[in-house]
């Protein structure tokens, strides 16, 4: 179990500052160069086509550069705006729920040993390992009952199954090296147990859990095929409009779309490092 | 042994509600007036097909104007990537339980898909001929009254003509075949030029469609109900000609595109030298949006392209009938349908009988332009072949999975 | 101090229930349906039809193959690139450009989503995609079909190259952060005694960071295993990946094939968690 609670940390905690033996730099240079060239190649194409018209083989690049698809995915009422309000709303309540539903299991498993942990660390684990398609298709039916299919909020709760083991994981991770130490002082010097929790142990995890928030949305962020089958075509996030584009053919609008779904991740990512950089400094 | 507690807790969820209770499809007749009256201040949810950009401008765009400003209605436009989708959703609605909150109001439907509703009774029935714009349609025409063979029965509204038609780019294939015939020994003659996408994807099928036509020696021996030994026999010879004709196909025929998308692709990139679509304007609009090179020209073929007409329907589980009817007779109207017809809109070949119609209205129809890629209504008319029935489609693609696509 | 039970239990019950609710009783009612039971209609008539059907379809075999090549493939090829660029990574120093332009990409990929890796893909590897383009150029092909087949091809090459795309970094960001928990003293020992670099790595480094590679490469394999997006905009028509395959099948118009559909996902789900414990009790028992 611990094994997989160890991935659950890097994203924490920074690999960036890693000390290095320094004669063997050259001989790795170059493999890495290639590394970042093939990380950033696939890209390029996906830009390209967001400002492309006609681009044909065997052009290498556009003869042509177009505004256009940029100028109906910004103009009112576009589809673009809809998807992105769609899955930043749905993204960011599927993360928002999660926290709160799995940052106290989190603790829990971290801090606590008690009877049947083992078995909660199954159920949370078994989501990751099993794929989700075939559980969607379980829920299916009654969420038809519960009239919860095709909307926002039917995603949400369904989005949950992915969530929330990030959730339980990195913050079971957290809460593991913990000090509990410092709140059973400040209980001692006659803290309540919300002055405890508000003024020692929130910023001591604060950076942690910001995390594992930010893992949440992404993830969620990031679902296909449950927002396709729960949503039933009605909730169209970014992914899935990016899905449509190519369905209809159109790689200048599907160029666009791509690009707007990696961007709010990639501002999430600087939004917490910027965070935790600060926190850290302190 | 705690996870199996939550467990029993789903089971006890699952017994919640239980029973489903028969449909009911007919509508009870109600005077149009009600109707209106009954759907002013309502929503409807359209299901359509959502891989066109120009379709989901037109009912994003003037259709919901027309019903907002009309009757306070709010048109929900929802894209699927297939109409099968659509009808699997009524399915497991009423499957659920769902028979008078369905989410889905009206669907642009043909084929086999209206079928399947219409078997299962999940269609609305019995208010199509009552709309007020019903006039305008000619509904003993045979391409009317009957939808890929089954029989309309006042259960859909027509809304769209549809014709195939095939592209190329004339600077790279100056004469494009003329027949079936033709095509068949120019993809002999040029290996590895042309592709069809594999099915489900319709435009896949309907081109296996057309040659399993041609090898059946016309249209006429594919017509009227469906018949095992009938179909035994032109499949051998269907299919046996479209596997000896693999060798020549895009990649050798190892594989297939797996969407019409992708076949465009091929055809714009010169992988391919043909591509194909049941929507003619495409061709058109391809060119415009840049997704096509400017030489494109469609065309069709003297010994008869396929043609449909496509409806729109309210399955019998809808919420929102009224809203829905009020929709359909909108979509009927003359402005709607002019606006439909418009190259610059959607492009799509109206179903109204011009007969039928003022002279200046008919005119209107008769004078609306058309792009240079695509091919002249007149020459779609003329060779347009009628679609065999749905059970017919089903056993084709059913013998093509079987036989080609493993 | 002892924490009481009751208050633990408080803290976990809302993920039990919801994880046992949605997750469990999507299991659950995936099966009942897959056997013939459905209680909102209050139809029990058991039977196996949904499993034998999933039996008798055509091209079966090929897609189970193309499936676990895929998940095994990506997963291989992810932890060997991956494992290698972290250990190249640390050697180099981390402050400088090429290092920080790495782990920045690194993480920044973390946050794309798998649908872009594909469409990315496809405009990249296709016969008249970007690479096309390029050796088209550079006089090495003299068309599309000179180009070699990477995206729709029957060996799944164009979804197994999007898939390691986007697990590379995943494995990289991971095994630096194994790497830093190992810390370089052990590694240093080993090459003092005399030890090769690739020996102290091999018989030092690796043991120790070996449990959560296991654990990576296990989320990577039920992930390719499970995935639809991916090998729908990459794969091609034949054979199918099985999620592609029971995703057309659970939205065919026939309701008839949905239960195959759910029979089909559950079978893959099962098989897959069998080869993961298999494979992972076949590394720790390596160890030994």
């Amino acid at each position: 179990m611990t094994a997989i609670w160890s991935i659950a940390t890097p994203v924490g905690d920074k690999p960036a500052t890693v000390p290095s033996a320094a004669p063997t730099k050259r001989r790795a240079g170059l493999p890495l160069l290639l590394l970042v060239a093939w990380l950033v190649v696939p890209l390029v194409p996906v830009v390209l086509w967001s400002v492309a018209r006609g681009w044909f083989f065997p052009a290498l690049l556009p003869a042509e550069i177009s505004l256009a698809a940029w100028a109906r995915a910004f103009a009112n009422g576009s589809d673009v705006w809809r998807a992105l309000g769609t899955s930043v709303g749905v993204s960011a309540a599927a993360a928002a729920l999660g926290m709160l539903i799995g940052v106290p299991a989190g603790r829990a498993l971290g801090m606590h040993a008690f009877p049947g942990k083992r078995w909660v660390e199954m159920l949370v684990l078994a989501p990751i390992l099993v794929p989700g398609l075939g559980v969607a298709m379980g829920l299916h039916a009654v969420m038809i009952r519960l009239g919860l299919t095709g909307t926002a909020g039917g995603v949400v709760l369904v989005f949950l199954v992915p969530v929330l083991p990030y959730v339980v994981l990195i913050s079971a991770s957290v809460f593991a090296t913990h000090d509990r130490a410092f709140e059973a002082q400040a209980r001692g010097l006659g803290a309540s147990s919300w002055q405890t929790l508000r003024h020692v142990t929130l910023p001591m995890v604060a950076p942690g859990l910001s995390v594992a928030a930010a893992f949440a949305f992404l993830v969620a962020w990031s679902q296909y095929g449950l927002t396709l089958l729960v949503g039933g075509g009605r909730v169209i996030t970014m992914p899935l409009l990016l899905g449509q584009s190519i369905a209809a053919g159109r790689n200048d609008l599907a160029g666009v779309a791509a690009v707007l779904t990696i961007l709010p991740g990639l501002a999430v990512l600087v939004l917490t490092s910027t965070l935790l950089g600060r926190g850290g400094r302190r | 042994m705690m996870a199996l507690r939550p467990v029993l807790a789903a089971v006890a969820l699952t017994a919640i509600g239980l029973l489903a209770s028969t449909p009911g499809h007919a509508a009870e007749p109600k005077p149009f007036a009600q109707i209106e009256a009954e759907a002013r201040g309502g929503s409807v949810n359209f299901f359509l097909w959502g891989g066109d950009e120009r379709i989901n401008a037109f009912i994003s765009g003037p259709v919901a104007e027309a019903l907002e400003r009309d009757h306070g209605i709010t048109v929900n436009r929802v894209g699927v990537a297939d109409t099968a989708e659509v009808v699997n959703q009524v399915l497991s609605e009423t499957e659920a339980g769902v028979t008078d909150a369905g989410s889905v109001d009206l669907v642009w439907i043909n084929g086999e898909n209206f079928r399947t509703l219409k078997v299962g009774g999940l269609v609305l029935c019995g208010y199509a001929r009552g709309l007020p714009n019903a006039g305008l349609v000619d509904w003993e025409d045979p391409s009317i009254s009957t939808d890929f063979g089954t029989p309309v029965d006042d259960c859909e509204v027509p809304w769209s003509r549809a014709n195939f038609a095939f592209g190329t780019d004339s600077a790279r294939v100056a004469t494009p075949p003329k027949t079936m015939g033709a095509l068949i020994d120019w993809i002999r003659a040029n290996p590895g030029r042309f592709a069809y996408p594999a099915p489900p994807d319709f435009n896949g099928s309907a081109f296996i469609r057309q040659l399993f036509i041609h090898a059946a020696g016309g249209p006429d021996a594919v017509a009227g109900p469906f018949d095992q030994g009938r179909f035994d026999a032109i499949a051998e010879k269907a299919f046996g000609l479209l596997e000896a004709l693999e060798p020549s196909l895009w990649r050798g025929g190892e594989t297939y595109p797996t969407s019409i998308a992708q076949l465009n692709q091929l055809f714009a990139n010169g992988e391919v030298d043909f591509t194909f679509n049941y929507e003619p304007t495409v061709f058109g609009a391809n060119v415009e949006n840049g997704t096509f090179p400017p030489t494109t020209r469609s065309f069709t073929l003297d010994d008869g392209t396929l043609a449909n007409t496509s409806y729109i329907a309210i399955p019998a589980n809808a919420r929102n009938r009224s809203a829905a009817m009020v929709l359909a007779n909108a979509l009927l109207s003359v402005d709607l349908q002019y606006e439909k017809a418009r190259p610059d809109v959607w492009g799509m070949a109206t179903v109204l009988d011009l007969d039928r119609l003022t002279p200046a209205d008919a005119d209107r129809f008769r004078a609306i332009p058309r792009h240079p890629a695509v091919v002249a209504p007149e020459q779609l008319a003329d060779v347009a072949m009628p679609e065999p029935s749905a059970a017919w489609v089903t056993a084709i693609e059913a013998r093509w999975k079987e036989t080609i696509g493993r | 101090m002892p924490v009481r039970a009751a208050s633990v239990r408080r803290m976990v019950a809302p993920t039990v229930a919801v994880l046992g609710l949605l997750f469990g009783g999507g299991l659950l009612l995936a099966v009942l349906q897959t056997i013939g039971v459905s209680p909102f209609v209050g139809r029990f008539d058991v039977s196996l039809a949904a499993y034998r059907q999933v039996a008798g379809l055509p091209g079966l075999w090929a897609s189970i193959v193309l499936t676990v090549w895929v998940a095994t493939a990506s997963t291989v090829l992810s932890l060997g690139i991956g494992v290698s660029a972290a250990v190249a990574l640390r050697r180099l120093a981390a402050d400088t450009v090429l290092g920080r332009a790495t782990l920045f990409l690194f993480q920044a990929n973390l946050t794309v989503p798998h649908v872009v890796a594909a469409v990315g893909a496809v405009w990249l590897l296709s016969q008249s995609g970007l690479l096309a383009r390029a050796a088209f150029g550079l006089g090495l092909i003299s068309g599309p079909q000179d180009f070699p087949a990477l995206v729709y091809d029957r060996a799944a090459i164009g979804t197994i190259l999007a898939y390691v795309w986007k697990e590379v970094p995943f494995v990289g960001v991971v095994t630096l952060s194994l790497l830093a928990s190992v810390g370089d003293r052990p590694g240093q020992t080993a090459r003092s005694l005399g030890a090769t670099r690739w020996q102290a790595f091999r018989h030092v480094t690796l043991p120790q960071i070996r449990p959560g590679l296991i654990a990576c490469g296990t989320i990577i394999f039920a992930f390719a295993l499970g995935t639809y997006e991916v090998p729908a905009l990459t794969g091609a028509s034949q054979p199918k990946l099985l999620p592609v395959l029971a995703y057309e099948m659970f939205t065919s118009h026939t309701l008839a094939d949905r239960p195959a559909a759910v029979a089909l996902s559950l079978t893959t789900a099962a098989a897959g968690l069998g080869m993961i414990l298999a494979w992972r009790s076949l590394l720790t028992g390596a160890r030994r």
